[in-house]
């Protein structure tokens, strides 16, 4: 009789986790909209003097989905005002006109480059290597680079063609970074749970060992068409974020034992905010639901 | 040269263990290989390896054949820094229509200087079999899958010319790095690309197509 409430307590408790999880379920199987809504499950920045950047991946369409989740891009900034943008490859797919560039990158994100918030691409398998010279870009005329932002050095390779220079140069500047952060970002995902591709064995056999050797701290990927956060893989936190135009649908496999999170019924984008030893992310969909978020905390290196 | 040197000596090392050991007598290549895989391969160009230097030495034959490899991509590297001086210099810009311009006239420029190019003008003969022998074995070691995913973003029936401009509209296969690294080093003017079953050489800047290779990767089953 005196555990009856305790049961009871527990019975409710059961009850209402069931529901959540299944509002959660819910949400991700309804299809995308049209409509954008207000940003309004963004949380803003915590830190004073933070690094913040938007991360988009595999986002130039030019369609209907790269503009709306643009849209959504801008509103986001308004809670989460981010300094820069980073961009995880294809950023213009098929044809690389001049009209392409303005409608695959420019007026989507018009409001952004309006508002001076530089860009730093990665190339993607769809991007002519020549985009480098495109000033918006942020490539300084290289196929791969390395930029500084406070604590956080980043290292932008080109995954589609890992060549010995390029592996030199990686070694060189990873060694060479005494940086508090150290993040990589490049197309094709190391660890990926997609249907479509998976991971890239062939490319980590190459960057993985130096990515712990140098104690790198987070990899941003593209190329598959969803979002998923990967449980840590030796020490290394990587997120896959190729859905800011292009949606594979379904693509996640469910009995990966990869995944942490993975989102792939509607195009989306991360918010990344750096302050000391933890990096915030939040994920935010197209209509602007917040669909992942959590922090990641440094382990100081000797 | 130093560089070249070591090229050379590191690529005729790593086809050595690739390729155990040479046996002049021996025509090389993946002739004699127990992998039926083989059966499909493209016969491969007899190897016309001096064993005797112009200065009377003995000359290792892979060695020699990387040199005669790297000397074509220099003569075209020639052709291509030549090209680059009749066209406008390419700057940082905002304006894509600059980098599309100047694009397509550097591949004009290249086109013109190299009118009569043929495939193997740079993937010399002496060192084709070299070529078909590593990516052979290189995907001979993959599981179906990844081979599968290697030519996967192409059309399988896509047609590649020589001296013309790749398809603006579809996308780089990508090169698999480990792959990569068993081919001889090229400038950041050129890259190795796989179309279909050929590997090409592309010119980065230009976007042309400047050799080809054919039927070097084997047959993939859909």
């Amino acid at each position: 009789m005196k555990k009856l409430p305790v049961r009871i307590v527990v019975v409710l408790w059961s009850v209402l986790v069931l529901a959540a999880v299944g509002q959660a379920v819910t949400e991700q199987q309804r299809p995308p909209t049209a409509t954008i809504g207000a940003a309004a499950d963004v949380e803003p920045p915590i830190g004073k003097d933070s690094v913040k950047f938007l991360v988009i991946g595999d986002s130039g369409t030019g369609d209907r989905a790269q503009n709306e989740t643009g849209a959504q891009m801008w509103k986001a900034h308004s809670i989460f005002p981010y300094d820069f943008a980073i961009m995880l490859g294809d950023n213009l797919y098929g044809s690389e006109r001049p009209q392409d560039f303005a409608a695959k990158f420019e007026r989507p994100y018009k409001p952004l480059l309006d508002a001076n918030i530089s860009f730093y691409a990665a190339l993607g398998n769809h991007d002519d290597p020549n985009q480098r010279y495109y000033k918006n870009f942020g490539m300084g005329g290289k196929r791969y680079y390395t930029y500084q932002k406070k604590d956080v050095r980043f290292f932008v390779l080109d995954s589609n063609y890992m060549d010995q220079d390029q592996q030199r140069w990686l070694q060189e500047e990873l060694a060479k970074s005494n940086s508090k952060w150290k993040i990589a970002y490049f197309h094709h995902p190391i660890y990926s749970s997609g249907g479509r591709h998976g991971s890239e064995v062939d490319l980590r056999s190459i960057v993985e060992p130096m990515f712990i050797k140098y104690n790198l701290n987070v990899v941003f990927a593209g190329h598959e068409h969803f979002y998923e956060r990967l449980k840590p893989q030796k020490g290394i936190n990587y997120f896959t974020a190729g859905g800011s135009a292009k949606l594979r649908a379904g693509d996640i496999v469910g009995s990966s034992a990869m995944t942490a999170k993975g989102f792939d019924t509607e195009q989306s984008f991360m918010l990344i905010e750096i302050d000391g030893d933890v990096m915030r992310f939040q994920t935010i969909s197209r209509r602007g639901k917040r669909v992942d978020s959590g922090e990641i905390r440094r382990i100081p290196t000797s | 040269m130093t560089k070249l040197l070591s090229a050379s000596l590191a690529f005729a090392t790593c086809l050595s263990l690739a390729c155990g050991k040479v046996d002049s007598a021996q025509p090389r290549g993946v002739a004699g290989s127990p992998d039926p895989a083989n059966a499909t391969a493209p016969a491969l160009a007899p190897v016309n390896n001096p064993t005797v230097g112009a200065d009377g030495q003995p000359v290792n034959a892979q060695g020699a054949a990387t040199l005669e490899f790297k000397k074509r991509v220099d003569a075209y590297l020639k052709i291509h820094n030549e090209a680059e001086t009749k066209v406008p210099n390419l700057k940082r810009t905002d304006d894509p229509k600059e980098i599309a311009d100047r694009e397509k006239a550097l591949g004009q420029m290249i086109m013109t200087l190299r009118a009569n190019a043929q495939p193997g003008d740079i993937f010399a003969p002496e060192y084709q079999p070299y070529f078909i022998k590593i990516v052979q074995d290189d995907f001979k070691a993959r599981s179906a899958a990844d081979r599968k995913a290697i030519v996967s973003e192409l059309p399988a029936k896509m047609k590649v010319d020589i001296n013309t401009v790749y398809p603006t509209t579809l996308p780089l296969e990508t090169f698999p790095p480990a792959l990569l690294n068993k081919l001889p080093d090229l400038p950041p003017e050129l890259e190795y690309r796989i179309v279909a079953r050929n590997l090409i050489l592309r010119d980065v800047k230009a976007n042309l197509i400047v050799d080809i290779l054919r039927d070097v990767v084997p047959t993939i089953p859909s």
